[in-house]
């Protein structure tokens, strides 16, 4: 490989919000590149390369990226389209640097869940017509089953769940890109009604409307543009068996993959000494347990434990989703560029009343497929 | 720079494939390719897939649903998809995976399914909703209208336009009828292109691909590699990918900025001056006969508006100077995801000397194109016997 690679610096819009409805994909898209170039100075004549996210069916139309090629800047670019999850498209930039055959790649990612139909509808696309769509499976139905077996496996007690739905929520009180900001009680998410047993409607991420934008570059470049470049230390990316029923869905197995891949990459022996926060992909309360086994922050069925512990609140050894995570910002595909972009500015210290201090290693974590199916992680470093 | 070379390719036979599942017909593509290279799945580090917009086969996220059908358990998978230039996109980004030096050998796949969907109903969504979608259906009309502003720009008269098309048309299923794994296999005449029915004026149906089911996979490797792998490595020394605006009206569809940009790019790359001395088969993406004869423009094969000439000449045909689609091309096989890979692989048969009663003589270099979205993207592949 040759040399390192760079975020330069991210922009997001301020997701879910009110006057977002009246934007069209195009308009989103274009606000946040817009909004890139100018706090990074550069011109749109200055970039080679612009790899777009977003997903066909969520967009309503065929090559969802061409509706919003002219608005990412992308005429006469070398401009593709990665699906489904955006922070896919930030490692496929970052080979593009790598090779040499660029110096400077603009991600963006966008998804309007208001203009589609529920999560749960398209989700249940993903499965296929014989024998998984018949019986309702689906992101949210999934997850519930996941959850399920949590519950009976590791004997989880549903104040532990909520209270991760809890953290997130008001940790996106700190943050004014955020969906859903709200303060709750463990009773109020446990009180609102269940939407795939155990998991109530606050423990289960609910759309959003956004866009992201993320410029990356070579070292050389990056020493140019800004004063605080975080690094891209390592990725790693992996999928588990297609069926439900092929899984231990506990096991979390191309989660193990694609962080034991990243860490490698990156170094990184002993993750929860080594890693001061983590933004990961949580559709539901139990993931985010999961997640923490998956990613070596503590052993199998011993998530709930970092929670009971604080460990990783806001205030605690490792903060998980200070950002509010996904339960409370999730434009979809959009929704894994969050994470690394929210990961950046906690490394540029630019996270404002959200920031967690002297924050030097983060991880960013992506997930999508039913149950978490595929995986992405990507550590960062100061 | 990292070099990377195509190590082995893996070609279903196309058409329609209802004896197979979506999984299935793009395992019988991996299988392909590994036998061909040699290879296990084992030897394979990480999987790029991609098809055409999703609804085509009525699945979202179709590479978790090929994950196992492709060997891609607990490996890395990444899905790319930009319509009908999708086979020339994962391409890239498998280029990318293995010039980045993160990994040495990755396979690309790439498949569709067309007869289980709606293909027209599904190519009417890639029109912009407010402007276009109303008075667009499908493909065939926009090609008709590019049909006629070639005629109007250069002063043809539409009999002169046609009889060119014709002789493509008659040329590529000839030429299908060499290749094992073409989906339209029928000899036919210019009269019968020029007889045949008129789908969007002036295109008749002998003008059009078909729709197709099928599946293509390319394993490509780092040098060290492709070295231990295969005697007969064919090294990618040129690509180049480019983009227009979506709406069709802000476009040139005759002198495509994006075809031609994505061309020189490759030809720069490549160190190629000279396109019709310097490359020795070109396996041209061609849907539509018309359009073929503005892609041969915008590559540099010919002047501008002289294809038609060189068509007639026989300029392009396998004896000619500069063969295109031996294969048959995209007029008679078309599984959309797979199309633009299947350029690629079939260009690489020609470099490795494999490519059957289909072969043409002594081919050191070869060009394989991709065009897809709102006939604004374009994917342009170099590939060479010499590094």
């Amino acid at each position: 490989m040759s040399g390192r690679v760079a975020i330069v610096d991210v922009a997001q819009t301020k997701h879910g919000a009110p006057y977002i409805r009246n934007l069209t994909v195009s308009d989103l898209v274009y606000i946040v590149v817009k909004e890139l170039l100018e706090k990074t100075g550069i011109s749109i004549e200055d970039l080679e390369t612009i790899i777009t996210s977003s997903s066909d069916f969520w967009q309503g139309s065929g090559c969802s990226n061409v509706f919003y090629f002219d608005a990412a800047g992308a005429y006469l670019k070398d401009s593709p389209k990665v699906e489904e999850d955006s922070a896919l498209g930030f490692v496929y930039a970052f080979m593009r640097i790598l090779s040499g055959h660029f110096d400077k790649a603009l991600i963006v990612a966008v998804t309007k869940c208001s203009e589609a139909p529920s999560i749960s509808d398209i989700t249940s696309l993903n499965s296929d017509p014989f024998y998984q769509r018949p019986v309702g499976i689906e992101e949210v139905t999934a997850a519930g089953l996941q959850a399920q077996q949590y519950v009976s496996r590791y004997k989880l007690s549903d104040e532990i769940r909520a209270e991760i739905a809890v953290k997130n929520y008001r940790n996106a009180i700190n943050n004014p890109y955020a969906h859903r900001r709200m303060n709750l009680t463990i009773d109020e998410v446990l009180g609102s009604e269940i939407l795939a047993y155990p998991l109530r409607r606050l423990e289960v991420a609910d759309g959003s409307d956004g866009a992201v934008a993320v410029l990356i570059s070579s070292e050389e470049a990056a020493r140019k543009l800004t004063d605080t470049p975080v690094w891209i230390r390592g990725v790693g990316w992996s999928v588990d068996h297609y069926f439900l029923g092929d899984r231990d869905l506990l096991e979390v197995v191309s989660l193990r993959e694609a962080s034991e891949r990243a860490y490698k990459m990156s170094g990184i022996r002993y993750p929860r000494k080594q890693i001061d926060l983590a933004e990961v992909c949580e559709t539901s309360t139990v993931q985010e347990l999961l997640w923490y086994e998956g990613l070596g922050f503590c052993n199998r069925g011993e998530g709930w434990k970092l929670i009971a512990d604080g460990v990783t609140g806001m205030y605690g050894e490792l903060p998980v989703n200070p950002s509010g995570g996904v339960l409370a910002t999730n434009p979809y595909v959009a929704r894994g560029l969050i994470r690394v972009a929210e990961a950046t500015l906690q490394l540029k210290g630019e996270a404002g009343r959200r920031q967690v201090p002297d924050a030097e290693t983060a991880i960013a974590h992506s997930t999508h497929g039913a149950a978490g199916s595929h995986h992405t992680v990507i550590v960062l470093g100061r | 720079m990292r070099k990377v070379a195509i190590v082995g390719v893996g070609q279903t036979r196309c058409g329609r494939r209802d004896d197979v599942s979506f999984p299935e017909l793009v395992h019988e593509a991996v299988k392909e390719a590994l036998e061909d290279a040699r290879l296990d799945i084992k030897d394979i580090e990480a999987f790029i897939t991609g098809s055409m917009p999703a609804p085509m086969s009525g699945i979202n996220a179709p590479h978790l649903y090929w994950a196992d059908a492709v060997g891609a358990y607990r490996k890395p998978i990444i899905r790319v998809a930009t319509c009908g230039t999708t086979g020339g996109s994962i391409a890239h980004t498998g280029y990318y995976h293995v010039a980045s030096g993160l990994f040495d050998v990755v396979m690309v796949v790439g498949a569709e399914k067309m007869y289980e969907g709606d293909p027209q109903g599904v190519m009417t969504t890639i029109w912009d909703y407010r402007y276009e979608r109303p008075f667009l259906a499908g493909a065939p009309g926009v090609f008709a209208m590019q049909a006629m502003e070639y005629i109007h720009r250069y002063n043809f008269t539409l009999e002169e336009v046609a009889e060119a098309a014709a002789l493509l048309s008659v040329k590529h299923h000839l030429a299908a009828l060499d290749n094992p794994y073409a989906h339209i296999k029928q000899e036919i005449t210019v009269e019968d292109v020029l007889r045949s029915r008129i789908v969007a004026y002036p295109i008749r149906l002998l003008d059009i691909c078909p729709i197709s089911d099928g599946a293509c996979a390319v394993i490509l490797a780092s040098e060290d590699k492709a070295r231990k792998i295969t005697d007969t490595p064919v090294w990618i020394k040129g690509l180049g990918y480019c983009g227009d605006e979506q709406l069709l009206a802000d476009k040139d569809l005759v002198w495509w900025l994006s075809a031609v940009k994505a061309a020189q790019k490759a030809y720069k790359m490549a160190g190629i001056e000279n396109p019709v001395k310097q490359i020795d088969v070109a396996e041209v993406y061609n849907p539509f006969t018309y359009q073929e004869l503005t892609f041969y423009e915008c590559f540099g094969f010919c002047s501008r508006g002289e294809a038609v000439k060189l068509v007639k000449e026989g300029f392009f045909n396998k004896d000619g100077q500069l063969p295109t689609d031996p294969s048959g091309g995209v007029l008679c096989t078309n599984p959309i995801g797979a199309t633009g890979l299947q350029r690629i692989a079939e260009a690489a048969l020609q470099v490795m000397g494999r490519a059957g009663k289909r072969q043409i003589p002594a081919v050191e270099t070869a060009f394989a194109h991709a065009m897809g979205g709102s006939y604004s993207l374009n994917s342009v592949f170099i590939l060479s016997r010499s590094k």
